[in-house]
């Protein structure tokens, strides 16, 4: 995903003068293509994530589109009064895009870890938050909201989903319908779905007919979607690599919590630091983000033994 | 020093009941003088393409900035009476999204040079010749994002911003700066230092970083008095954020109309 958004800055950059790409001393070789073919417009500023923020605002006042990239921690976390303040207060239009969110950065320990980079941005007014996880999620949302009046957070993961979707079917702020399904409703985020679709057959095997929903934008929220789907089935499973506090699991609670008699659980991060390493597949498998504990829920739900 | 300016603040910040009044004496003369001698502006279109800007990064010192605002015209006499109330445009900490003139939404401190730093660079970036000042506070050099911020505008050699630093000592009752113009010139900024009270020391260093030719960017080092002109708000103890009542606030008149 990285490769793909160092791709997506070169193109946009050529066609669009206004974007101007800072990093905090991270992808800088990837970026190097722009670089060149945009001169003037790419900084690798330092290690200074609150400054950098602070320094896209004051670009994003004077006319250009911004886009501020570096750790999701640092970004987010380090530099969350800059972005409250010298974006959305100011009401600023810019792009923040992370790598290493939730535990990508598996064996360099909580300093690099961010389970909670999607709650923060969304508490935020004027903010959009998108978790996409196929190249064409990312290029698609980016060339249609770089330059709009909203600071639009862009969460690339290192797991890519590997389902195609095509490039007509993505939206900013609606969710995606992979599957038709009477029993249960599976909605799964960014790179998530991949844990979903190989349990396909598991589910199958047990005669579950189940809806599955694929969401890449958490901000706005499809709340249609969520609630037509969360009506017809009546059970809803949502699965997300995001603390349980304030990510995409939540938004569909929420809907979920108005709607009469149907019941819901979620598969996210539990609220403690994971202190292991490793890597990401020891953490999927140490918070439950596995085709088997989807099918265990799944169960549990439907009330099967 | 500006007693005119001086009256007006305290006057609005004692009809509104909110207010710094010792920051804004601190800093009244620094920014009229801006904008009366250097500042490219067009209050009638606060957004001109060609103007310069102004970040007052220390934001509790608006109301300086406020009545320099409507002594130019951005903002009028009917706006600074309706200061402090919920509808009004004007606050304790000024609102960029409300105010004609203001650059930046600032009161968190440390905000301010960074984004001027940015407007700096976007204007560098379009080889525009338009200049950024931005004024911040002595205690506000605590804050590490000034320095970050120094260190990158030297970095992008951006010689068209220019940091006035309002050195009142207050802070320094706290965590004192032990050289505060080596500070800045160890982080490769030209260095001025001044008297922020006296009109012509402050026009002759905003000339100089005019005229300046290297690529550097520049610093003012304004030695001032925090609450200058009234001698008993000369002091950094409870008049920070105190408002006045009736019989306070005529001896301040008084002491200004001396």
């Amino acid at each position: 995903m990285r490769q793909t958004f160092a791709k997506e800055m070169l193109n946009v950059g050529q066609i669009d003068d206004r974007l101007v790409v800072l990093v905090g001393d991270i992808s800088h070789f990837a970026l190097q293509a722009f670089a060149k073919a945009c001169p003037g417009r790419f900084y690798n500023v330092g290690i200074c994530e609150p400054t950098i923020i602070s320094i896209a605002s004051g670009l994003s006042h004077a006319g250009f589109y911004p886009v501020v990239h570096t750790i999701a921690p640092f970004l987010i976390e380090r530099g969350f009064e800059q972005i409250k303040l010298d974006f959305c207060y100011q009401e600023l239009g810019g792009n923040l895009i992370s790598v290493g969110s939730a535990f990508d950065y598996s064996g360099l320990g909580v300093s690099h870890y961010c389970y909670n980079d999607v709650a923060l941005i969304k508490s935020l007014p004027g903010t959009q938050i998108v978790c996409p996880a196929m190249p064409n999620e990312f290029t698609t949302i980016f060339g249609m909201t770089y330059h709009n009046s909203n600071l639009t957070y862009f969460r690339l993961p290192e797991v890519k989903h590997g389902f195609n979707i095509s490039d007509d079917k993505i939206e900013l702020g609606k969710a995606i319908k992979l599957r038709d399904g009477e029993d249960i409703t599976i909605i799964a985020f960014g790179p998530q779905l991949k844990t979903v679709v190989q349990c396909e057959t598991m589910l199958r095997n047990l005669g579950i007919d189940f809806e599955l929903i694929y969401i890449h934008t958490i901000k706005p929220f499809d709340v249609k979607t969520i609630s037509d789907s969360a009506q017809k089935t009546g059970k809803v499973l949502a699965i997300e690599e995001h603390s349980m506090y304030g990510g995409g699991c939540d938004e569909v609670m929420r809907v979920v919590g108005n709607l009469m008699g149907v019941n819901a659980k979620y598969i996210s991060i539990p609220n403690y630091f994971v202190h292991g390493y490793g890597k990401i597949e020891d953490h999927y498998e140490y918070l439950g983000f596995t085709s088997q504990n989807v099918l265990n829920y799944c169960k549990q739900l439907l009330g099967l033994k | 020093m500006n007693k005119l300016l001086r009256k007006k603040i305290v006057q609005t910040i004692t009809t509104g009941g909110e207010g710094h009044i010792p920051s804004s004496f601190s800093i009244v003369d620094l920014i009229d003088v801006l904008y009366s001698k250097h500042l490219k502006f067009n209050s009638t279109n606060p957004t001109w393409a060609e103007r310069d800007y102004f970040v007052l990064s220390k934001g509790h010192g608006c109301m300086a900035l406020y009545v320099v605002l409507e002594k130019f015209g951005f903002i009028t006499q009917s706006d600074l009476d309706q200061y402090g109330n919920f509808d009004g445009i004007l606050g304790g900490h000024p609102d960029r999204t409300k105010v004609p003139g203001i650059e930046a939404s600032t009161g968190s401190l440390g905000h301010g040079l960074p984004i001027a730093v940015g407007i700096a660079l976007a204007h560098q970036i379009r080889q525009n010749e338009n200049r950024v000042y931005v004024l911040v506070g002595d205690g506000e050099c605590h804050e590490g994002t000034i320095w970050e911020s120094a260190l990158v505008a030297h970095n992008l050699k951006l010689n068209h911003l220019c940091c006035i630093v309002d050195y009142n000592g207050s802070a320094a009752q706290i965590m004192p700066h032990p050289n505060i113009s080596d500070q800045w010139k160890s982080f490769g900024w030209n260095v001025l230092n001044i008297d922020g009270h006296t009109e012509d020391e402050i026009d002759k260093a905003l000339c100089t970083f005019r005229s300046n030719q290297n690529d550097k960017p520049s610093v003012i080092i304004a030695k001032t008095v925090k609450g200058k002109g009234v001698s008993f708000l000369e002091s950094h103890g409870i008049w920070h954020h105190k408002i006045p009542n009736q019989l306070e606030y005529n001896a301040i008149i008084e002491e200004l109309d001396k």
